[in-house]
């Protein structure tokens, strides 16, 4: 139909409305955080380029333990949500009934919004939440006070409890449906030579649903990273999460101060440019090695 | 035996994430539930009747949030199904950058997007009012919509539009008769799913609505913040309620419109016979 390689309009045209919402966005937003970040004054223009803002942002210690608080909570609520993800997807694919109902109800989660999550991590663990209920029943505790304080906590276990509760669940239903493609003909044939439940889980499962399991791990590392609810909601005043921090210093109404939220934001962004950077790089690897193995 | 273990830890687990759910339905139909209770000691409808009651800043927020999704909705789907059409039928150089630019969003934080270009909307005049948060709340829902609508056009292809096309349909006639109906399951779940992203939005509303535009969210962070629990339990529960409803009204009026338009060939057949 269409002829040779001439270059097609078509598709650009039918790209333009979205990337050019999408351009307009990612060149304001990020352009005018770079811009001031580096010491441009939107009524005297650039006195000179500095990067003294991020040097003395990363002099701050508000700012480096925030960004720690940020990171490590990121990462351990995202190792433990993809492995109960995937742990849960296996069982479940195992299984010989399809469990609808279960399905159904551990999607609940997903459409709850984070808000409603923070409000129930705030009920079940705060010092007169449901678990000191349990505990004062069973004798443990007399008192509220008594129950470790887990919410408002420095080390953020309420904010991980919270994005475990809303990204397990995630993982899971994206897990699931990749498992299920991968049931089928290759098992059957792995079967047939003799592998077992365990060859099937490590030559077969695991492998070809790995690609899945980065990218999901990826998308709930940078989510967690990268909002605000969770960590106003659940977490400590210090170290206050990264973009918890970064809003507080936006809403300074002293204009001084606007170089170094702004700083801040680039770290924030940077870190995400970074994830999106590792995520294109791995999938290439990944690409790269599912054709070797396909034309071998 | 082992099996059964299995569906033991299945069950629990499905448990772990139910039953706070079913928690919170709970407290919201609560009145007094005291330290150390297990149970509730009174019900009563106190929390809820506080949203309903007529003319309550509650409901007008959740009218003003309503509202603000379902453009999001409409105006995410009708920017990224000729995206995901692009990216799915069509081979062009560039190709794969704008498809990275595209799921971007996932990944680069909302909160500094939102700051660094809350400048801009200031100066065009966006902040504070609805349209500035109808737009700002498009960018999170962008990559759903371009995955999704993807998957479905590299399904489907365009075989279908070209032979309409032959026939005689105009540009409108073919989408709204042969391409609407084709990829309405992509439609109704990316519909779906944008519709939740946005009607959850906190931060980038308030950070861009300024607190003029009151959304069902912003009303309700104050009563979590304050441990208010029959309060923000009773808004979490009309928030999910709302949320389900709104889902099942979006599938059922596509799926009319899929009904009245799945005679394929009406259209095509009107215009042999004139």
């Amino acid at each position: 139909m269409e002829k040779g390689k001439k270059l097609q309009i078509k598709p650009y045209l039918y790209l333009l409305p979205v990337m050019s919402f999408l351009l307009f966005i990612f060149f304001f937003g990020l352009g005018t955080s770079i811009l001031q970040s580096l010491g441009y004054n939107s009524d005297g223009g650039f006195q000179s380029v500095t990067m003294a803002h991020y040097r003395d942002v990363f002099r701050s210690s508000a700012f480096v333990s925030g960004l720690l608080f940020s990171l490590r909570t990121s990462l351990i609520s995202t190792g433990i949500a993809v492995v109960f993800g995937v742990g849960l997807a296996y069982l479940m694919m195992r299984q010989k009934k399809e469990w609808r109902l279960f399905r159904a109800l551990l999607t609940l989660p997903v459409i709850v919004p984070h808000l409603v999550a923070a409000f129930i991590i705030f009920t079940i663990f705060s010092q007169s939440g449901m678990i000191a209920r349990v505990g004062v029943l069973m004798g443990m505790i007399e008192h509220p006070r008594e129950f470790p304080a887990l919410i408002f906590d420095r080390q953020g276990v309420g904010v991980v409890l919270a994005y475990v509760w809303k990204g397990a669940p995630f993982v899971f239903l994206i897990l699931y449906q990749v498992l299920r493609s991968i049931h089928g003909d290759m098992v059957e044939a792995a079967r047939n030579l003799g592998a077992g439940g365990k060859d099937l889980l490590l030559q077969i499962y695991l492998p070809l649903s790995l690609p899945s399991i980065f990218s999901t791990f990826i998308l709930l590392f940078a989510f967690s990273f990268g909002s605000y609810e969770i960590p106003f909601l659940l977490g400590p005043t210090a170290p206050r999460a990264l973009p918890v921090l970064a809003y507080v210093e936006h809403i300074q109404p002293d204009w001084s101060n606007r170089p170094y939220a702004m700083a801040m934001n680039m770290v924030l962004a940077g870190i995400s440019v970074l994830l999106v950077w590792i995520y294109h790089r791995v999938f290439k690897l990944f690409r790269r090695h599912h054709w070797e193995e396909r034309s071998q | 035996m082992k099996i059964r273990l299995w569906k033991v830890l299945l069950v629990v687990t499905a448990l772990l994430f139910v039953l706070p759910v079913l928690m919170v339905l709970l407290w919201s139909v609560t009145v007094s539930w005291p330290f150390p209770d297990l149970f509730p000691r009174e019900f009563g409808l106190r929390g809820l009747s506080q949203i309903f009651r007529e003319g309550s800043r509650a409901l007008g927020s959740l009218a003003v949030s309503l509202r603000i999704s379902l453009w999001v909705t409409l105006l995410t789907l009708m920017i990224t199904i000729p995206g995901g059409k692009a990216l799915g039928i069509y081979k062009f150089p560039g190709k794969g950058f704008i498809k990275l630019l595209l799921l971007a969003p996932l990944i680069v934080s909302p909160v500094a997007i939102g700051m660094g270009i809350h400048g801009t909307f200031i100066r065009l005049g966006l902040t504070n009012t609805e349209l500035g948060v109808v737009l700002i709340h498009l960018f999170p829902g962008i990559p759903y919509g371009i995955r999704i609508f993807t998957n479905v056009f590299e399904m489907v292809g365009n075989r279908l539009e070209e032979q309409g096309k032959v026939l005689g349909a105009n540009g409108l006639q073919v989408f709204f008769h042969l391409t609407l109906p084709t990829i309405l399951p992509g439609v109704i779940s990316a519909g779906s799913m944008i519709f939740i992203i946005s009607f959850s939005q906190y931060f980038l509303t308030f950070l861009i609505g300024g607190g003029n535009v009151i959304t069902f969210p912003l009303m309700m962070v104050p009563y979590i913040q304050s441990g208010d629990r029959m309060m923000a339990a009773s808004y979490s529960a009309v928030f999910i309620v709302a949320t389900l409803i709104a889902l099942v009204a979006i599938e059922r009026v596509l799926k009319l419109y899929y009904r009245r338009s799945s005679g394929l060939s009406g259209v095509f057949y009107t215009r042999e016979k004139r």
